[in-house]
């Protein structure tokens, strides 16, 4: 499986962690990842705010990237950057005309989007593509014991027209099974499909902070030992604002807050290192404790 | 107790109109409605609404085929201001905030319609009514208008022969308060859900026409209810005539445009009645498809039917599982729209104020809207002429209201008397030992007067309803209820309002019986022919203790003489 | 199609706390979520209260929670999100009050509409005829327009989960209507006034009332276009459209995010060094900090030509 790769701004930024776990990850589960490396931001949501013909342009520009290296579907790590990125191509590829008008922009460049890209998330990839019994044939550290709360992030989510749920009504269960099938126990509560509060951090931080102590304290209360997130906008919040959401709050959380690659990582062989779980705010020192995974 | 100079109960556009104006005159006005205001049917009103504003066109015109739509029944001199007035009232829509579909020249545009000369029905996409509805709500917030939401009528009291106001629920609490007023507007709709299916929505229960009624007001041409030729088999919802305005056409189960055979000139954008009744025939001779016939939007492509009837593929895809641009829709008809209600003079009054007792009405009580009949409709409304109706009347109405408010003083009302009264009229429902529900009787009483009083009726069908309507009459005095609590109690309601609904329904059988004719919508087929000799006249009806009394009007002509109506 | 509708119950005369109560119905089928309502408060329970009129997802009465997302229960086709015999879970709106079973209290809800003075304010003589304005310019609005009021969105919003104060969805797409209308004559007052706290910025971009709006308004992209007209219009100085400004300048600069750039141009330095101190620290001592020197990619210069292109 051939996938052009857009691994966003966050994961070699705000969560340097990542970009490495999931390159890791990818390779052991066979996924081949071409990167796009003259892609750029896919706007976050920001971008839009001053101009939607913007953010149109840019991705269609990266769509075009990949359809120039002959590759159908472009690989995120990032709910955010999958979220827009499916808006920008539901745009493009629903009305022709319009993607004309984009790709008048990009004739600079000596590029043209065709409208033949599909964009897909490591999540969705997992389970629609490699599939989860392949994933679990992988499972050498099974997770037991762990109960583990998902938090999917809004892009990733809504609105499902845009995300292809007609096609795939699942999606929006998909980190429950992947948690599964890597031998934890998924934790049900009502703030995983909810907004973890970065998008009004420098707006409005006393309400992004709420956010954050109430998914998190709700989780912790149903019995989670960590959170797992496809999002590392969610991350950032979740875990570096999460002692400042406690304090907030005027209560201890506590609950480290995983990448899913780094969820997955843990589950099929690497070690701590490798998946950069000691550069967390929150410790996940009990994370590796409870599932034994070698620190490296 | 609260008290207004005029008093709005309903919060349609009728009512908002009526309110908005009452209060740019200067007048202490409430709005009392028992759900809120954008709740109100109105909202369901897709097409557009009527005025006259192109330079082929004329005032005249748009009245001629009023005039003519209505089967000559509608009053010549309400329906000439109607049609002078729509114009300036169009005018100010569009300045209160109406969006109104334009022109290339960004002049207020206009579609085609059925049983008009012209293009003539200014309207928002397929949301016309919604529109409409909620820009009058933002003005009425603009102007501060004091509102009672979710208050239930339950009385009119009249004193000395005067509305002095009336004596609600409020729905939330349960609490029972009597507000006094000068003046009374009632806009509180048609009877909907007296017809199962009906398009209307289910707060559509005749409550203003039976409070009128019961307090004495005169209901007139009660037997003429409208028929859409277009609405959803599943579950009775409308299809806008907007749909056929912009070019779709109705086929048979053998793909034939039947309406040339009907209509030849003006085809399926002939009158309501016209093409309802077409449709019956081609459904009863075995041309139809599961009782119904198809409205075919295919050729429309997805450009008119997205910017212009983007309602309509929701309707038909949700309600239909039907993608309108793709297959055609099996509609049929269906219950829609009440010519009918509580006569008023040209301004609103539900009394002669000439003093002459050509009917009896309820000083002080004012009428407008679908509860009330000027008359414009007559025997068949034409579809964008309800909206025009609300408006002009509508704000006739309250500016009436506030003029009369002026000229007189308070009258003395016995807040607890009036109060206590309703108290023990809930309470002996309360009472009642459990058994019959008020939804046992409802769909009973809809199906008997779809089947006996629709598109096609005769003596033994109508008699059938209004049998059938009587012996539910006589249960109902025994209906009860589950709930007896205080707290938003809508099985409380369902009885207040299977009562409204049971009254009126009985005035429509006993109207429809009593007309040897057939005229718009009221088409016997005991008496195919219209009899301008013996029935060119308003049928009359009002409350005795011994039942309803029937008494005649003649209809007022003022320039068009009755002529053979053709499409 | 049968299918159990799970309501839940609460009569605050009787009860100190709602319950859930299963009902079983057998529906046609199209039968919505309403139609099975109906049956069960008129066959079976006729103490259940709800709102409802038009059956038709044009009055906005019936909006409740269907399996834990706010819907119009008479566009909520049954077999769309039910196979036969499931259990179908409906509640009352969230964000607000409960005044009995699935009947919500929307004060907070209109007070909040009527906070952006929901009526057009033209300036100056109006025409004699009606105003001329484009088609185009009408048909824009017909997106907000569409609103029904009937408060799915607020239900869901998950700011106002945190915040009761924010305007929030229904009213800052009505707010949109007016500053987009060319015959409003108040457009800069408006958007000072929305632009102030609880207002426009505070939307924290969750799509959440993009996915449960019945009527396709789309409340949090009106909230975009408020603000991009905003920032149009010069009222640059709040925090969220320095954070927008400042976002699309680095990536215009770069390509890419650089997150302490976006830290420092939003906050201004001396506020960004007090802000984020406490987190830059831990961040530091977790090996976890954004590059201090941030990268252009190699066809940056593409990128800015693209952006000064489209007037960013």
């Amino acid at each position: 499986m051939r996938y052009a790769f857009w691994p966003g701004c966050v994961s070699r930024g705000g969560c340097p962690e990542l970009y490495p776990a999931a390159l890791a990850v990818a390779e052991k589960v066979g996924l081949d990842l071409v990167e796009l490396d003259q892609a750029t931001c896919t706007g976050a949501g920001v971008i839009g705010e001053r101009s939607e013909e913007l953010v149109d342009a840019l991705n269609a520009r990266t769509f075009a990237m990949a359809e120039q290296l002959g590759l159908d579907t472009i690989m995120t790590i990032c709910s955010t950057c999958q979220g827009v990125m499916s808006s920008v191509n539901y745009r493009l590829r629903e009305n022709p005309a319009y993607r004309e008008k984009i790709n008048g922009h990009l004739r600079d460049e000596g590029l043209s989007y065709k409208g033949t890209v599909r964009v897909t998330h490591m999540m969705w990839a997992l389970v629609e593509e490699l599939g989860l019994e392949k994933l679990a044939n992988l499972v050498t550290h099974p997770l037991r014991g762990v109960k583990v709360a998902p938090f999917y992030g809004c892009y990733i989510l809504r609105p499902r027209y845009v995300l292809g749920f007609d096609e795939h009504p699942h999606r929006r269960e998909y980190l429950e099974r992947i948690i599964e099938v890597l031998g934890a126990e998924a934790v049900d509560y009502s703030g995983k499909w909810r907004c973890c509060g970065f998008p009004i951090m420098t707006i409005n931080e006393s309400n992004g902070l709420r956010m954050v102590a109430n998914h998190t304290l709700e989780a912790k209360q149903k019995g989670a030992h960590v959170l797992v997130t496809p999002c590392p906008l969610c991350h950032l919040n979740l875990d570096e604002f999460q002692p400042r959401a406690a304090g907030q709050a005027g209560r201890p959380i506590n609950l480290p807050v995983l990448h899913l690659p780094q969820l997955i990582g843990a589950a099929i062989g690497f070690n701590a290192k490798v998946l950069g779980l000691r550069r967390h705010i929150v410790s996940t020192e009990p994370f590796i404790q409870m599932t034994g995974i070698p620190r490296g | 107790m609260p008290q207004h100079d005029v008093l709005v109960i309903g919060g349609g556009l009728a009512g908002m109109r009526a309110a908005y104006k009452a209060k740019s005159l200067g007048a202490d006005v409430a709005l009392l409605s028992k759900v809120y205001p954008t709740r109100s049917h109105s909202a369901a009103a897709q097409g557009g609404i009527q005025a006259a504003m192109t330079s082929e066109d004329s005032w005249e015109t748009h009245a001629f085929d009023t005039v003519k739509g209505s089967d000559y029944l509608g009053d010549q001199d309400a329906i000439e201001i109607l049609c002078r007035e729509a114009l300036d009232d169009i005018i100010e829509l569009e300045h209160l905030g109406v969006i109104f579909n334009r022109t290339p020249e960004g002049r207020i545009d206009a579609r085609a319609f059925g049983g008009t000369s012209y293009k003539r029905t200014c309207f928002v996409a397929d949301q016309t009514g919604q529109v409409l509805l909620h820009v009058m709500w933002e003005q009425l917030v603009g102007l501060n208008v004091k509102s009672y939401e979710e208050w239930f009528v339950t009385h009119l009291i009249v004193e000395d022969g005067r509305c002095a106001g009336c004596v609600a629920l409020e729905i939330p609490t349960g609490r029972l308060e009597v507000f006094r007023a000068r003046a009374v507007v009632l806009c509180t709709g048609g009877l909907g859900q007296v017809y199962q299916p009906s398009t209307n929505g289910l707060a559509v229960t005749a409550d203003g026409l039976a409070l009128a009624y019961r307090a004495g007001a005169t209901l007139m041409d009660m037997e003429m209810v409208q028929h859409h030729p277009t609405t959803l088999k599943s579950n009775g919802v409308l299809i806008t005539e907007g749909a056929r305005g912009e070019g779709a056409f109705l086929i048979n189960s053998k793909g034939e445009r039947f309406m040339e055979k009907y209509a030849p000139k003006m085809k399926d954008l002939a009158s309501r009645d016209v093409v309802s009744r077409s449709e019956t025939i081609e459904i009863r001779e075995g041309r139809g498809m599961d009782g119904c016939v198809l409205l075919d939007l295919r050729h429309l492509g997805p450009e008119v039917v997205f910017k212009k009837l983007s309602q309509i593929h929701e309707l038909a895809r949700d309600y239909a599982n039907v993608d309108v641009l793709k297959e055609p829709l099996p509609i049929r008809p269906g219950y829609h729209y009440l010519m009918g209600g509580v006569k008023t003079d040209v301004d609103g009054r539900t009394w002669d104020a000439s003093g002459g007792r050509r009917w009896q009405g309820v000083e002080g009580l004012f009428a407008a809207g679908e509860c009330a009949n000027v008359s414009v409709h007559g025997g068949n409304r034409l579809g964008g002429n309800s909206l025009m109706d609300t408006v002009v009347y509508g704000r006739r109405s309250g500016a009436a209201a506030v003029g009369y408010a002026r000229s007189v003083d308070w009258v003395a009302v016995n807040e607890d008397a009036y109060k206590e009264q309703e108290r023990r009229k809930i309470k002996a429902i309360f009472d009642k030992p459990p058994g019959l529900r008020a939804a046992d009787l409802r769909q009973e009483m809809g199906t008997a007067m779809d089947d006996g009083i629709a598109v096609f009726r005769d003596e033994e069908s109508m008699g059938n309803a209004l049998r059938t309507v009587r012996s539910l009459k006589e249960k109902s005095s025994s209906v009860s209820v589950h709930n007896k609590g205080h707290v938003f109690n809508t099985d409380l309601l369902s009885v207040l309002e299977m009562g409204y609904m049971l009254d009126v329904a009985e005035v429509v059988g006993v109207s429809a019986l009593n007309r040897k004719e057939s005229r718009g919508a009221h088409a016997r087929t005991d008496y195919p022919e219209r009899n301008d000799a013996e029935w060119l006249k308003h049928t009359l009806v009002s409350w005795t203790p011994e039942g309803p009394r029937l008494d005649y009007l003649p209809v007022t002509l003022t320039r068009w003489e009755p002529q053979r109506r053709t499409y | 199609m049968r299918a159990t509708l799970r309501v839940r119950r609460y009569d605050p005369e009787t009860q100190p706390t709602p319950t859930y109560k299963e009902y079983p119905v057998d529906l046609p089928q199209y039968g919505t979520v309403l139609d099975g309502l109906l049956d069960v408060r008129d066959r079976q329970d006729g103490t259940l209260s709800l709102r409802c009129s038009c059956r038709s997802a044009i009055c906005g009465s019936c909006s409740m929670r269907i399996n834990g997302e706010a819907r119009l229960a008479c566009k909520t086709l049954v077999n769309k999100i039910a196979s036969p015999g499931e259990t179908i879970t409906v509640e009352p709106m969230g964000n607000m009050p409960v005044i009995k079973d699935l009947v919500a209290d929307m004060t907070l809800f209109w007070d909040k509409v009527r906070a952006v003075e929901p009526y057009l304010q033209p300036v100056g003589p109006a025409p004699e005829r009606e105003y001329l304005v484009s088609n185009e310019a009408m048909e824009r609005l017909t997106v907000a327009m569409n609103c029904i009021m009937c408060g799915a969105c607020v239900s869901d919003c998950t700011v106002l989960e945190v915040d009761k104060t924010f305007l929030g969805p229904a009213a800052l797409a009505k707010a949109y209507r007016f500053v987009d209308d060319p015959r409003d004559g108040r457009k800069m007052e408006r958007l000072e006034k929305y632009t102030q706290t609880s207002g426009i910025w505070d939307c924290t971009r969750c799509n959440m009332c993009v996915q449960v709006c019945p009527k396709g308004v789309a409340p949090m992209e009106r909230i975009m276009q408020v603000r991009s007209m905003a920032m149009e219009a010069g009222f640059n100085k709040t925090r969220g459209a320095r954070h927008a400004s400042a976002f699309a300048e680095i990536v215009k600069e770069s390509g890419r995010l650089d997150e302490m750039g976006l830290a420092l141009k939003t906050y201004g330095f001396f506020k960004a060094g007090f802000t984020l101190t406490g987190i830059g620290l831990r961040a530091f001592f977790r090996n976890k900090l954004p590059p201090l020197f941030h990268r252009p990619i190699a066809t940056a210069e593409n990128v800015r030509r693209l952006f000064r292109r489209l007037g960013v």
